[in-house]
């Protein structure tokens, strides 16, 4: 700001004039650094060559200048009050109100235009190629700037934006570094010198009037008659003027400069409420970066305090712009991450702090950040118009609609798709058939159906439309506490993803001698139902891993169906129990135990179905061995029913031997050649009986079909049958339960061993020729 | 066109913009305008937005001008159909009358609640009443 702008000066001027710019600048720009708040440390390099000896001249000279501005805000020069001073110096006669009337308005507007600005002989002399608005833009553009900011200029500057990225939290990286200055500036530096600061300004005296060389005339009879009034008049919703006006005489030939100096007549009084404040003030910044220092001309350029219609106007727009400023800037990352959201909240309230005594700033302070403001506003204004322009002209059918509705594509373009991308986010997860079940359902049906229909055209397969939402994979965030190094201890800072450990909550084991048997026995159920438990959740995951299956990529299916067999490995373990030594039958304790347990029986009926052959004959078995202990268990649950189907599945798929040692542990003569005593128990029960049948049906099967039977070579079914059928007979007709069903072929079954008076008798009992009873 | 093609089987209230809709907030009240504006909660911002008052075959409109609806009090929205606005049976009149009429129907109500208590408290019966609104 001021080094370089000094350096300038050092060549072609007399040192006179340097010495009294040097202070005038002084004077001007010691507001702004307290604006800033930044020291005078920042070094500008202007872009022509400039020595290092000026350079360190001028951080010298920044040096004096720090104190200068100290003294002046704090020290002697300092007035307290400036309320009060300032009082007397506002145009009573006008009534603010007049000042929103209509035929002020547009006079006022078509003074402020910038065709005056660029007709400005200094302004063009200073400019030597008007550099193109856009292209300079905001290479450091804040991520504040909304999305009107980036409409023209698209992504490559967002590359800028990370670097200069406020939210890397420190304040310090609020206050943007001050780039070279552009030639423009210091040209105008050179023109627009202010007058010679003769004391040093006093808070709250009146605000320097003085014009810079180059003013033309119209700007400083229009803003003498304005009221240097720092109230905030009152907003009027103008927008569509503004709009109309801005959109023509914005155009790329525009300086910075004048940009600020059209930005100067305007919202110069408007006294900003903290809200609003807090969040410009990183705009405000961000503009000064891009005007480089603020040279004493911004400064001169806004001689008075204006109370405009304008300055309401822009007031407003700013407020109506800054809802929508604000969020889509935030959301202009691609992955709004909940870290930067929280970031962003911190800067937000750090500004409020840092904001907090700018209700003390020097008048000229506000002004200065006004000014600023209403720049980083028009360039937004003018962005903006450029994106919704482009949104117009690209719905040329809507263009009748446009004229009908003025208050049309309030939302931009920019704003609606980052509305959108929010909502695409959210949509996010990382296991889509748990986060939103209904969704994936819903879509795959419907997939199903076109691509029947599409089966049936023979025509070219169509691209459907398919929320394609990126499956996050899911992080594991373990909280590794802070820790200083050299200290001794961690920091905890807990927060809802990482709550403070309040407790220690250790797991012992207790091994007490003196726990009751009661206790075991107690323990042995939890565990089995744990055990239960556990099983279940395989139960589940096979069954995603399935649908899993279906859905991935061919290379990827091997893979799949690995963890598939190895949970159903699992499963079967859990189920069946641990096998002591290799050698050793495993003990049907633990299985009868969960067989016991209601959930237990109806995890059984669903791990049947998932168990190879081997492996759900040897559960059948076992259920069968124990039948006569599980019936009286499950009289009163009477789940066992539910066994039926998959243990009818299984034993229609069983060799002739198995399916023999099958009858033989159902009928409990395993050890004797006799069926046990508790046969006639499971006749009794629903399930035995039905399984019972279901067992002699499938042998009925097995005779049949080949010639040379198997089964029949074997005494033991023959044996088995013809004692049975005895059992049969001798058991009431009362008390025999009332099968599931009963399987049409028994009755051939029972011809082949009983004559033909007992073969009545057993068809009436049992009710195999299917008559209903 | 902003055709949110890319979200096929998602609700979203962009394709809704600037387009006449009618809002139910949770307080009972009936906004109609023209939505400008949305953001990720279903904020609205509600142009020369109309609260229309129904009572009976009658309804009376009270201009509110702009309005910024907090995304939680919505209770639905939905489009108008600008050719079946114009063919709706109902009849406008005045602020006036409508508050007027809406007086009268909340006096209707509260009577016969009375009443109904009394009735009960003779029987010797109690009528479940609402002491809590919303959830329950």
């Amino acid at each position: 700001m001021l080094g370089p702008g000094s350096a300038r000066r050092r060549g072609p001027w007399r040192p006179r004039d340097e010495l009294a710019s040097a202070t005038q600048e002084l004077g001007a720009t010691s507001r702004e650094m307290f604006a800033l708040g930044e020291g005078g440390g920042a070094a500008l390099r202007s872009l022509d060559e400039s020595p290092i000896e000026e350079d360190e001249e001028a951080l010298r000279e920044e040096d004096h200048d720090i104190d200068q501005f100290n003294e002046d805000t704090f020290g002697t020069g300092a007035v307290e009050d400036w309320e009060e001073q300032h009082e007397g110096l506002d145009d009573h006669a006008e009534d603010p109100d007049d000042l929103l009337k209509e035929n002020n308005l547009a006079e006022s507007i078509s003074k402020l235009v910038i065709d005056s600005d660029l007709e400005d002989p200094a302004i063009m002399r200073a400019i030597p190629s008007n550099p193109p608005l856009q292209a300079p833009p905001r290479l450091n553009a804040s991520m504040w700037d909304g999305p009107m900011v980036f409409g023209g200029i698209g992504n490559p500057f967002l590359s800028h934006l990370e670097e200069n990225r406020m939210l890397s939290g420190s304040k310090d990286s609020i206050l943007p570094k001050r780039p070279a200055l552009g030639q423009d500036e210091e040209r105008d530096l050179s023109d627009r010198a202010p007058p010679p600061r003769s004391t040093s300004p006093v808070i709250g005296s009146p605000p320097v009037r003085t014009a810079p060389i180059g003013t033309p005339p119209k700007h400083m009879s229009y803003l003498a008659s304005q009221q240097p009034s720092i109230l905030c008049p009152t907003p009027v919703h103008v927008r569509a003027p503004i709009h109309q006006r801005f959109s023509a005489p914005f155009n790329e030939r525009m300086s910075p400069t004048q940009l600020l100096n059209l930005a100067n007549s305007s919202l110069r009084a408007h006294h900003f409420q903290g809200g609003v404040t807090q969040m410009l003030n990183p705009l405000l910044l961000g503009t000064a970066q891009q005007t480089g220092r603020m040279s004493p001309s911004h400064f001169a350029r806004m001689p008075g305090l204006v109370g405009s219609q304008l300055t309401a106007m822009k007031a407003n727009l700013l407020q109506s712009r800054m809802g929508q400023m604000m969020p889509p800037v935030t959301g202009f990352r691609p992955y709004f991450s909940p870290a930067t959201a929280g970031h962003l909240q911190d800067i937000r309230s750090s500004q409020s702090i840092f904001r907090a005594d700018t209700t003390h700033l020097h008048p000229q302070h506000r002004r200065l950040l006004n000014q600023r403001l209403q720049l980083q506003n028009s360039r937004n204004q003018h962005r903006g118009l450029n994106g919704s322009a482009g949104d117009r002209h690209s719905r040329g059918s809507y263009h009748e609609q446009a004229k009908k509705d003025p208050y049309g594509n309030l939302m931009t373009q920019r704003e609606k798709e980052w509305v959108s991308k929010i909502q695409m986010m959210q949509l996010q997860s990382a296991d889509p058939y748990l986060d939103d079940y209904y969704y994936q359902n819903y879509f795959e049906r419907l997939e199903k159906k076109q691509a029947a229909l599409d089966l049936n055209s023979e025509g070219p397969k169509k691209e459907r439309t398919k929320l394609i939402t990126p499956q996050v994979a899911k992080l594991e965030h373990t909280y590794r506490p802070v820790q200083f190094e050299g200290s001794l201890g961690k920091l905890t800072v807990s927060s809802v993803n990482n709550p403070r450990k309040m407790i220690d909550a250790v797991v012992t084991t207790r091994t007490d001698d003196d726990e009751t048997k009661e206790k075991l026995v107690r323990d042995k159920r939890r565990q089995t139902l744990f055990t239960i438990e556990r099983t279940y959740s395989l139960v589940l995951e096979v069954q995603d891993l399935e649908k899993k299956f279906l859905q991935v990529s061919e290379a990827e299916r091997p893979a799949v169906l690995e963890q598939r067999k190895s949970k159903i490995i699992q499963m079967y373990e859990n189920l069946r129990g641990k096998q002591a030594h290799s050698t050793e039958r495993v003990s049907d304790d633990h299985f009868v135990q969960i067989m016991c347990i209601r959930k237990g029986k109806r995890l059984a009926a669903k791990v049947l179905h998932l168990l190879s052959t081997e492996q759900a004959a040897n559960v059948v078995l076992a259920t069968a061995r124990n039948l006569p202990y599980l019936v009286k268990k499950d009289s009163q649950d009477e789940v066992l029913p539910c066994l039926t189907e998959p243990c009818s599945l299984l034993v229609n798929r069983l060799p002739s031997s198995a399916l023999t040692e099958l009858l033989q542990q159902l009928t409990g003569s395993a050890q004797s050649s006799q069926p046990g005593s508790q046969f006639p128990s499971i006749l009794q029960n629903k399930f035995g009986l039905t399984l019972f049948y279901v067992i002699l049906s499938q042998g009925e099967r097995l005779q049949s079909s080949e010639a040379a039977s198997e089964l029949m070579q074997d005494n033991r079914w023959t044996e088995l049958v013809f004692a049975v059928t005895r059992e049969l007979l001798k058991v009431p007709q009362a008390s025999l339960a009332k099968p599931l069903f009963v399987p049409t072929n028994l009755l051939a079954l029972f011809s082949h061993y009983v004559d033909r008076q007992t073969l009545n008798v057993l068809e009436s009992k049992l009710q195999l020729s299917g008559k209903p009873r | 066109a902003t055709a949110m093609n890319y979200m096929p089987g998602t609700a979203s209230l962009i394709e809704d913009i600037d387009k006449k809709h009618l809002v139910l907030l949770r307080d009972g009240r009936t906004l109609i305008g023209y939505l400008r504006s949305i953001d990720q909660f279903a904020n609205l911002v509600v142009h020369q937005t109309l609260e229309r008052i129904h009572v009976g075959q009658k309804y009376g409109d009270i201009p509110r001008g702009i309005f910024v609806v907090r995304g939680e009090n919505v209770v639905l929205l939905g489009e108008i159909d600008l050719d079946k606005e114009n063919m709706s049976t109902l009849q406008q009149v005045t602020v006036e009358k409508i508050l007027e009429e809406l007086r009268a129907e909340q006096e209707v109500r509260t009577k016969t609640e009375k009443l109904k208590i009394r009735f009960c408290q003779e029987r010797g019966l109690v009528l479940p009443h609402l002491d809590t609104l919303d959830e329950y």
